[in-house]
């Protein structure tokens, strides 16, 4: 809407602008408007366009034969008294602090360790940014054999004299959640590291240099020098782990499918269990767009705040 | 820079008020209803994407095209699962699928998308099939929407050496089932294997049919899962009461690992047997299928008709196929004994022929498996087949549930009843 209602705002604007084209010496070439037009029409045809529809599907029961029945809120009249929706969001929080908490904290934390250029750092450096390159799915099949009864964590606790604990990781509604967060954050931490690392690269060593003749402690010039100076860098380390966790759903999917009994379903695999298992395009789309609202409020909600404090 | 900027505001103002307006004509989901193009050889969706089956589905397409021309498109079975409803809604779909009879075929026969094939029982070699068969390829509304191609069974399986070391033997009744579980628990062996893990959740819907046809009958089983009776009810209770009879001697990882990590723990004999469906034995060496037998799930009331389960796979066609006498000709010769003893002899063998005068394998294991079905006085299908994929989910969180926590049995049947009424509504 905020679109729709923009050119009223700006009508006091002079003319020009509506004038004859080609004409006045600010005039956009139409080879720039082309390359600005072209990618925006097939990104409305491709993703505006879906969204849309996703929108309008949420308002409907559909079961992807028949013509979608127009129900207006009654997705999300039923989602209000749904057990496993319910759980499901508590489930996606947990695993937004866990999952986001811990990657944006240990990435930072192996960025700093290294950071500074030495001999070998390199190959530390790939090392924990390699899992990256991995697909999630090929990541899940070996966590699963990790996993497994007869798998590698049961045999390493048994041999430590710790079989006590051996346990049916992903079976248990104690451990399924925690033990599909492992290999997520496995991955992030190297994604997370790599977007620090090029944020510490961009800080001023002088600043530090002052610092130091100032007299401040280590702590000091990590508390008031790096940390300020990589605020732009958490807007965006926050957006991507948020963005990420809660489109959660390959390693999720692929290690438990949510269960046993729902007690590791996050919002994005029970959203595709509704669509695609269950059919229910209609709820389904309900539940993604409850999930667009939440990436997109938290996420714009941080932004206002860092462009208010950055004025 | 600033003259630009109104032009492309109102851009992107027209284009969220073209979206809006072709938001609100509803258009977005509408079906088209135009036939497909008539030219072309007609193509064949599979779902036979295990190595085997697919390599004999290919011969089986090679064989027939001798005689016409048939493009097989072989996907992956949980894609073709997710999007068989997208291909028969599509203008342009493909003609001829592998798919399943009864109700899933009735769920699209309902809706006027598959090809209608009267015309075709009653000419080619379907007028032979067996009743049960011709019944099972009938809609409700009393068109043929299904020619069936092959079917298989489940039952107890074990290894027979393995049976031999432990000097164990077949039990007939329920009372010795639980003997000879006691036996095998007191030997250091799980006793029954599952499988009910990783992506096959599903395969725990084995003990709940086998229970819910041996006490309560096939009759009440279909109606159970076509929403005439409810999860909560006091029959399906005593599904559970049984099913808590046995819950002691299943595996503990019986929901750790799939059905393919279960067959490994079954072969190697630390599991003692495995209700599962003949498929299992794709993942066997082939070195171990001599060892293998199964006997029937014990009967627990003798006055219930002995009902077996037989899943029946076949073909279906789009009714918006522009190629209709290429798709006629098509599942006739799938009708044929020639092409279902050739997919047999190209695939794993374990399956049978739906044809009166086919060959089987001839193995003992599938001689065992025919008479074995002959016996049953009524087939059910399995429980996704007789209900629908929609409904399977429902009964896997609350089998898997049950399995973990076997005394919450009457809240986990509420919301099952819960769960499968959003199913049934919608």
């Amino acid at each position: 809407m905020a679109v729709l209602t923009a050119p009223h705002r700006k009508s006091p604007v002079p003319a020009p602008s509506r004038g004859g084209r080609g004409r006045g010496p600010g005039r956009t070439p139409p080879l720039v408007l082309a390359f600005v037009l072209v990618p925006l029409l097939v990104e409305a045809v491709w993703v505006f366009w879906p969204a849309l529809q996703g929108f309008y599907l949420a308002l409907t029961s559909w079961d992807g034969v028949s013509a979608p029945k127009f129900v207006g809120l009654g997705n999300f009249r039923e989602m209000a008294g749904d057990d496993t929706f319910r759980g499901a969001m508590g489930h996606t929080v947990l695993w937004l602090v866990l999952f986001g908490g811990l990657s944006a904290l240990l990435g930072l934390a192996t960025a700093l360790l290294l950071q500074q250029e030495r001999r070998g750092i390199g190959f530390y450096r790939a090392a924990l940014f390699l899992p990256v390159v991995f697909s999630l799915v090929a990541t899940a099949l070996v966590w699963q054999a990790i996993y497994q009864p007869d798998g590698v964590l049961n045999q390493l606790l048994e041999s430590l004299g710790l079989g006590s604990l051996r346990h049916a990781w992903l079976a248990d509604q104690d451990t399924a959640l925690y033990a599909v967060i492992v290999p997520a954050l496995w991955r992030q931490i190297g994604y997370v590291m790599v977007l620090y690392l090029a944020g510490l690269k961009g800080i001023d060593p002088a600043l530090y240099e002052a610092a130091k003749v100032d007299g401040a402690s280590a702590w000091q010039r990590f508390r008031h020098v790096t940390l300020p100076q990589l605020r732009s860098v958490n807007a965006v380390v926050l957006s991507v782990i948020v963005i990420d966790s809660l489109r959660s759903f390959d390693v999720v999917w692929s290690l438990t499918r949510g269960g046993p009994y729902h007690s590791s379903e996050l919002l994005s695999t029970y959203m595709y269990s509704t669509a695609f298992q269950s059919l229910r395009l209609g709820y389904g789309s309900a539940l993604a767009v409850v999930i667009f609202l939440l990436a997109f409020g938290v996420i714009a909600s941080y932004l206002v705040r860092a462009f208010r404090e950055a004025d | 820079m600033i003259n630009p900027r109104p032009s492309r505001r109102r851009f992107l103002a027209g284009l969220g008020a073209t979206g809006t307006a072709a938001l609100l004509s509803g258009c977005v989901t509408s079906t088209s209803s135009s036939k497909s193009s008539s030219d072309g050889a007609v193509t064949l969706q599979s779902n036979l994407s295990a190595p085997q089956a697919k390599a004999a589905m290919e011969d089986v397409v090679a064989a027939y095209g001798k005689k016409g021309g048939v493009s097989l498109n072989t996907v992956a079975a949980e894609t073709f699962r997710t999007q068989l409803p997208t291909y028969l809604t599509s203008a342009n779909p493909p003609d001829v699928y592998t798919w399943y009879p009864g109700s899933v075929a009735e769920a699209y026969a309902k809706k006027d998308l598959l090809l209608g094939l009267d015309d075709l029982w009653g000419t080619s070699d379907l007028k032979r099939y067996s009743k049960a068969l011709n019944s099972l390829c009938t809609s409700s509304s009393g068109k043929k929407v299904f020619v069936p191609a092959t079917y298989y069974w489940w039952g107890m399986f074990y290894r027979k050496s393995n049976f031999a070391k432990w000097g164990v033997s077949e039990p007939k009744t329920w009372d010795d089932f639980l003997d000879l579980c006691d036996k095998l628990k007191s030997k250091g062996v799980a006793p029954i294997g599952l499988g009910a893990g990783g992506n096959t959740p599903w395969v725990a819907s084995a003990w709940f049919d086998y229970l819910d046809i041996r006490i309560n009958g096939a009759k009440y089983h279909r109606g159970l899962l076509a929403g005439q009776h409810r999860f909560d009810d006091p029959e399906v209770r005593k599904v559970f009461d049984r099913w808590q009879e046995v819950l002691p001697y299943f595996d503990p990882n019986g929901t750790a690992g799939a059905f393919q990590d279960a067959t490994t723990v079954l072969l190697n004999g630390r599991s003692g047997m495995m209700l599962i469906g003949t498929f299992f034995a794709d993942a066997a060496p082939k070195d171990a299928l001599d060892d293998i037998d199964f006997f029937r799930f014990p009967v627990i009331d003798p006055k219930v008709p002995l009902a077996e389960e037989a899943p029946t796979d076949g073909y279906f066609a789009s009714a918006r196929t522009g190629r209709k006498d290429g798709v006629l000709d098509l599942l006739g010769y799938l009708a044929t004994a020639e092409a279902q003893e050739l997919y047999i002899k190209g695939s794993s063998g374990t399956v049978l022929p739906c044809h009166p005068d086919a060959k089987d394998a001839g193995t003992p294991l599938v001689k065992k498996g025919r008479k074995h079905i002959e016996e049953a006085a009524e087939l059910t299908q399995y429980f996704n087949r007789d209900s629908s994929d929609a409904l399977q989910p429902t009964a896997d969180t609350a089998l898997t549930k049950f399995l973990a926590k076997p005394k919450e049995i009457g809240s986990i049947l509420t919301d099952w009843q819960r769960e499968a009424e959003k199913i049934w509504n919608a």
